[in-house]
């Protein structure tokens, strides 16, 4: 008898863990079932396309956000930054064609220098944070102030207009063209007769991302760099013992975080060929949350870009989904609201048997 | 030889003594600093009726650092406050709107729906507070998950519009002002004089907005009950250290709960102020950041978020500081994004200064 009940017991344990490990995955499953029954026209190719299109910025703050929390930190100034990027991009990018620079050169160059000042505000953020051991929360809320205050100053009430047609071309082309039965070409657009079909397959923005999003899971898995980030996550005195200089790592993390947001503010540029100081500021709780659901604890030590990835997924499932539904968005908030009070149950109610796994 | 060097040494000792008090006191010596500088900077600035304005406009951000200082206190966060205050603001207004539209006396609309809003806005204090005191969530997931769900049903409840038609007394009563006097001529409590022509307005003086009153009582209660309570004694032990609190018999997880949901109440009342001071009911933006600037003025005002530091004098000094910085850039004319970057540096400066002097408060 009693090795009857333990082994039932033992089976429901397993059970407990297997659906603590798996269940984002079964509710994306689940997600998307629900909106292809109920929402007409969801189960396309078009409409799956632009939950990752849409998508983007919350895969990328999220990604950054999960390096942040793997470390125990948090940076609350991704959203802003992602908007002063776009602002600074757009402008550069403007002001360079205007002097008489192509439209390839000014786009390169503009958004180089972009990317290049964006890591401004994470050196700033690692440095406080680091060195003069102001608490994450605080560092990276004054940067978000900062940052949203300089965007708005650079903006000077004037959008940036005039920006090449190439920025759009890049940022709303799609990476292959194919005429069913006939041709296919890479990036640019075939030219067909009128109402001929041409299936466009994955968006050129959605290739950018995701490439750099698994170069940058490549470093979170096997490099030394992702192993320092989960030794200071999980134990910052041990890190600090086992010969980690743990101040120039947390200012690499705080970097890296707001290379990033700063990607997806110059994404925004290509995608909507011009940047507003608030581009980025809706994306902040939608990153956090898609880190939490993906199984990271607030505490640090935990977490992994796969599973944000996961996490980014339901979250741009569920927008696209209820807006094909014609559901107002505000039904979103208390949805994402519920689902991360969820995730973080399931996590409490089965910890053991979750953490065993990373 | 020796009386010199003593004197060095006393001399020594009084400049610690000075450098202590002014870091210890920084946040109230910088409020001044940037009083006397905005009296040069903009025109109007040092008058009755603007100092008076910046307290009046001050109150919802002072009731929400009240609410986030004790539970900072406590060593958590509430992301919540903000939305609670949209929350609780619209249900009011809604629940006044209709029993005016029913024709029923102004005063009993006015006083339903402010029993109404502040019984619902303890709601969402006690979902977190349950899920942190019993579940042991985090404090952060546990009042975000509630700022996602007070924002989507406010929003649902007015269809992402403001709520109008309300009593028009409401107005009278959130903007009025204790005292009136028509300078020479006439004073009177709660309402302008009677038979002052449209010509005389302009003299007349206003004293005492009555939501200084209203501010008072609150805080007044707040002050004392952090500092002379139990109740408050029993916040800054759980802060101090959690496990300490449970050996000394504190029932910790009631405590908590008692503590998020007095800070939502603390919102609800920032949302009902809300509704008598714009005669309409506010939802809250999702980018307004009220609990960020909330949680700036706590920190300002000495608080840690460690936990077991700050008192409610502070987090209203700092909460006057964002107040007296965003009107006083306003009237000198500076653009409104600089109190933005602003607020950021003063809050990287205040937790510098609480880190190289950690033992001041």
């Amino acid at each position: 008898m009693a090795v009857g009940t333990d082994r039932i017991n033992t089976r429901r344990q397993k059970l407990y863990a297997l659906f603590g490990t798996y269940w984002a995955y079964l509710f994306l499953v689940l997600e998307i079932i629900f909106f292809a029954l109920t929402a007409r026209g969801f189960f396309s190719l078009r409409v799956l396309q632009n939950i990752l299109f849409f998508g983007t910025p919350i895969f990328l703050l999220g990604t950054a956000e999960t390096f942040v929390i793997i470390t125990g930190g948090i940076d609350l100034s991704v959203g802003f930054v992602m908007g002063f990027a776009a602002v600074l991009g757009a402008k550069l990018v403007a002001g360079f064609t205007a002097l008489g620079m192509g439209p390839a050169a000014s786009i390169v160059l503009g958004l180089g220098i972009t990317l290049i000042v964006g890591l401004i505000p994470g050196f700033i953020n690692g440095t406080l944070v680091a060195r003069l051991d102001v608490p994450p929360f605080i560092a990276t809320f004054a940067m978000f102030g900062i940052s949203h205050g300089v965007s708005e100053l650079l903006l000077g009430g004037v959008w940036a207009k005039n920006l090449p047609h190439l920025a759009n071309a890049i940022g709303n082309g799609f990476f292959l063209y194919i005429v069913p039965g006939k041709a296919a070409s890479l990036f640019q657009r075939p030219v067909v007769q009128r109402g001929v079909r041409v299936l466009e397959i994955v968006p050129n923005v959605v290739v950018i991302t995701f490439v750099v999003i698994l170069i940058v899971a490549f470093i979170l898995k096997r490099t030394k760099f992702g192993q320092h980030t989960y030794a200071i996550g999980g134990n910052i005195d041990a890190a600090t013992k086992a010969g980690i200089n743990v101040k120039k790592h947390l200012v690499r993390i705080y970097m890296l975080s707001s290379f990033l947001a700063t990607l997806a503010g110059t994404i925004y540029v290509l995608k909507y060929v011009t940047g507003k100081g608030d581009a980025g500021a809706p994306f902040l709780l939608d990153s956090i949350v898609a880190v939490v659901i993906g199984g990271a604890s607030l505490y640090g030590g935990k977490g992994t870009v796969g599973r944000t990835v996961l996490g980014c997924f339901i979250l741009a499932t569920l927008e696209t989904g209820l807006r094909v539904l014609g559901v107002s968005t505000f039904d979103k908030y208390i949805a994402v609201g519920i689902i991360l009070i969820i995730a973080v149950l399931i996590d409490q109610f089965s910890p053991e048997l979750v953490h065993k796994e990373d | 030889m020796k009386s010199a060097e003593a004197l060095e040494e006393t001399a020594g000792r009084r400049r610690a003594r000075i450098i202590e008090v002014v870091a210890k006191n920084w946040a109230s010596f910088f409020l001044l600093i940037l009083l006397v500088v905005f009296s040069f900077t903009g025109r109007g600035f040092f008058s009755l009726g603007n100092l008076q304005t910046i307290v009046h406009l001050s109150t919802v951000l002072l009731l929400l650092a009240a609410a986030e200082t004790f539970v900072i206190i406590s060593g958590g966060i509430d992301l919540s406050v903000g939305m609670v205050m949209g929350f609780t603001a619209i249900i009011s207004a809604k629940i006044m709107q209709i029993l005016y539209r029913a024709e029923l006396p102004q005063g009993t609309c006015i006083l339903i729906g402010v029993l109404a809003g502040l019984a619902v806005c303890t709601l969402p204090g006690l979902i977190s507070g349950i899920l942190v005191a019993r579940y042991r969530v985090p404090p952060f997931i546990a009042t975000l998950g509630m700022w996602g769900v007070t924002l989507g049903v406010q929003l649902k409840v007015c269809g992402g519009y403001t709520i109008p038609f309300l009593p028009p007394k409401l107005v009278d009563i959130g903007n009025g002002y204790l005292i009136y006097v028509l300078p020479g001529r006439a004073v009177s409590l709660f309402s302008p004089p009677p038979g002052v022509a449209q010509t005389q307005i302009r003299e007349l003086i206003r004293i005492a907005p009555n939501s200084f009153i209203f501010l008072l009582v609150v805080l007044g209660v707040m002050w004392h009950l952090l500092r002379n309570t139990k109740f408050g004694q029993h916040t800054y032990a759980i802060g101090g250290s959690m496990d300490a609190a449970v050996r000394a018999g504190i029932d910790v997880p009631r405590h908590l709960l008692k503590i998020y949901v007095l800070s939502t109440f603390l919102a609800g009342l920032a949302g009902i102020f809300n509704v008598f001071q714009a005669g309409l009911g506010n939802f809250t933006r999702f980018n307004a950041m009220y609990e960020l600037f909330a949680i700036a003025g706590v920190i300002i005002g000495g608080a840690s978020l460690m936990g077991g530091k700050g008192r409610i004098i502070g987090s209203i000094i700092g909460v006057l500081i964002i107040g007296v910085l965003e009107t006083g850039l306003l009237i000198s004319g500076v653009e409104p994004f600089y109190r933005f970057i602003a607020v950021g540096v003063i809050l990287i400066v205040a937790v510098v200064i609480d880190h190289l002097f950690p033992d001041l408060f």
